[in-house]
């Protein structure tokens, strides 16, 4: 349990100090820092647990992160990139791509494309994920603005040019 | 004036639906000019590129305007003009940097200028007053801020220790100052990366050969953090799953690119402490 504490605590302040280094607005830092302990806490607990495959675990890990970005989101009216950027950072596989390039300078180019690929795998997972939750979302939203336009178009106030406002220099 | 004319001619047929419903009515080039500015800001900070397009699309059809159009990568934005002896503008965009805050308010702005109800003159003072406006974090708070990221991950990567907290700590916080003091000589993305690369490697060697409790790993992982591209490669795959595949392949191979050049400095670094003889 004190183990999960600490990950949560790091993985917070990891976050909070990468929505400082994208310049984010000040009172989102420490929501999106509860957003990425949650999906840290979510990986590890996943990984060492129940000792899921690290694809499954980044991409479970990284649709948690989507949908809780989503939700705050919608709760505090704020762009959803705001909450998710930061923080998906700590699930990125920078261990993988270090040692792998690491043993592939040592001359061990066999098991150090090994680990590569293993890291451009859970990239590959994280990438799933936001497509996921995102392509759901977006098909909600412009499914809600698609709808909103056909009743204009119906109502023939969607292209009317008497709703041009043209000043004599434009027409010319 | 032709305006109201114009206006008390449409007042009379308008619906709840009608666009010009709550609006302070705009010529077609104010409209045009604000649209622009918009996906400046937004191309500038960041911004994945169907939230640029959607944002001007939207601010262009609330004004009534259906037959301007949007076109948008990366690098360049096109606003062009379907009709007739339409107008069109284009802006490069050369220099891109991240910044959320700004994301953040012109997203506020298109969705509550509605109710603001602000004429041009207004809403173009507004944009003005958000480009010219300082970072809310200096260059101080973001070296530390990048130091204090890079030990925490040295933290998360197991076997963690306060040497590792430390030494991560100073190796990002050099880093990051490095970057910053290079910065205004503008150097391209991949000499920007290489030199935080080299310089993560060097001082990553320096911290291990100094205390041999530090693991070198952790410290180079932690330290490589924030320099590894996460926002060009969500962006990407936002885009991707948005049906903007030129912006997207754009998007990956920038990251890509980062990446690797990251990578080449912290080879490079490795191999010049090796021929220099050092353990």
């Amino acid at each position: 349990m004190m183990h999960y504490l600490q990950s949560f605590v790091f993985a917070f302040l990891a976050t909070v100090a990468f929505g400082v280094l994208f310049q984010g607005p000040k009172r989102i830092l420490w929501r999106s820092g509860l957003i990425g302990g949650l999906g840290w806490v979510v990986f590890i607990g996943l990984k060492e647990v129940f000792s899921v495959h690290s694809f499954s675990a980044n991409f479970l890990a990284t649709v948690t992160i989507a949908l809780a970005s989503e939700i705050f989101a919608r709760i505090w009216r704020e762009p959803t990139t705001v909450f998710e950027v930061p923080a998906i950072i700590p699930l990125v596989p920078g261990l993988g791509m270090y040692k792998g390039m690491n043993y592939i300078l040592q001359d061990y180019a066999g098991y150090g494309s090994e680990v590569l690929l293993g890291a451009a795998l859970d990239a590959c997972a994280i990438a799933l994920g936001i497509m996921m939750v995102s392509g759901v979302f977006r098909a909600l939203k412009t499914g809600s603005d698609m709808a909103r336009q056909r009743q204009q178009d119906l109502l023939g106030t969607a292209i009317s040019p008497d709703l041009y406002v043209t000043d004599p220099e434009e027409e010319e | 004036m032709p305006e109201e004319k114009k206006l008390s001619g449409t007042k009379q047929n308008m619906t709840s639906f009608s666009p010009l419903a709550d609006l302070t009515p705009m010529t077609k080039n104010q409209v045009m000019d604000l649209a622009m500015d918009l996906g400046k800001i937004l191309l500038k900070s960041g911004a994945e590129t169907s939230r640029v397009e959607d944002t001007m699309m939207r601010f262009c059809r609330s004004y009534g305007y259906y037959d301007l159009n949007v076109f948008c990568t990366p690098t360049v934005i096109i606003l062009g003009d379907e009709s007739p002896r339409g107008k069109s503008r284009v802006f490069r965009v050369r220099w891109r940097a991240t910044d959320l805050g700004l994301i953040r308010d012109v997203n506020q702005f298109s969705y509550n200028f509605r109710r603001w109800k602000l004429d041009y003159a207004g809403a173009k003072r507004w944009l003005q007053s958000r480009l010219a406006r300082s970072h809310p974090y200096g260059n101080a708070v973001i070296c530390v801020a990048a130091g204090l990221g890079s030990a925490c991950f040295a933290m998360l990567l197991g076997s963690a220790s306060v040497y590792n907290f430390i030494a991560a700590f100073l190796t990002g916080f050099i880093a990051m100052t490095l970057l910053k003091m290079v910065n205004n000589f503008h150097p391209t993305p991949f000499w920007e990366n290489f030199l935080a690369g080299f310089s993560i490697g060097i001082v990553a060697q320096t911290c291990c050969l100094l205390y041999p409790y530090c693991t070198m790993e952790n410290i180079t992982v932690g330290a490589l953090m924030p320099f590894l591209p996460g926002l060009a490669f969500t962006n990407g795959v936002r885009d991707y799953m948005a049906g903007d595949l030129l912006s997207g392949n754009s998007r990956i191979a920038e990251a890509a690119l980062f990446a690797m050049s990251v990578a080449i400095g912290l080879v490079f670094a490795l191999k010049v402490w090796t021929w220099g003889g050092l353990p």
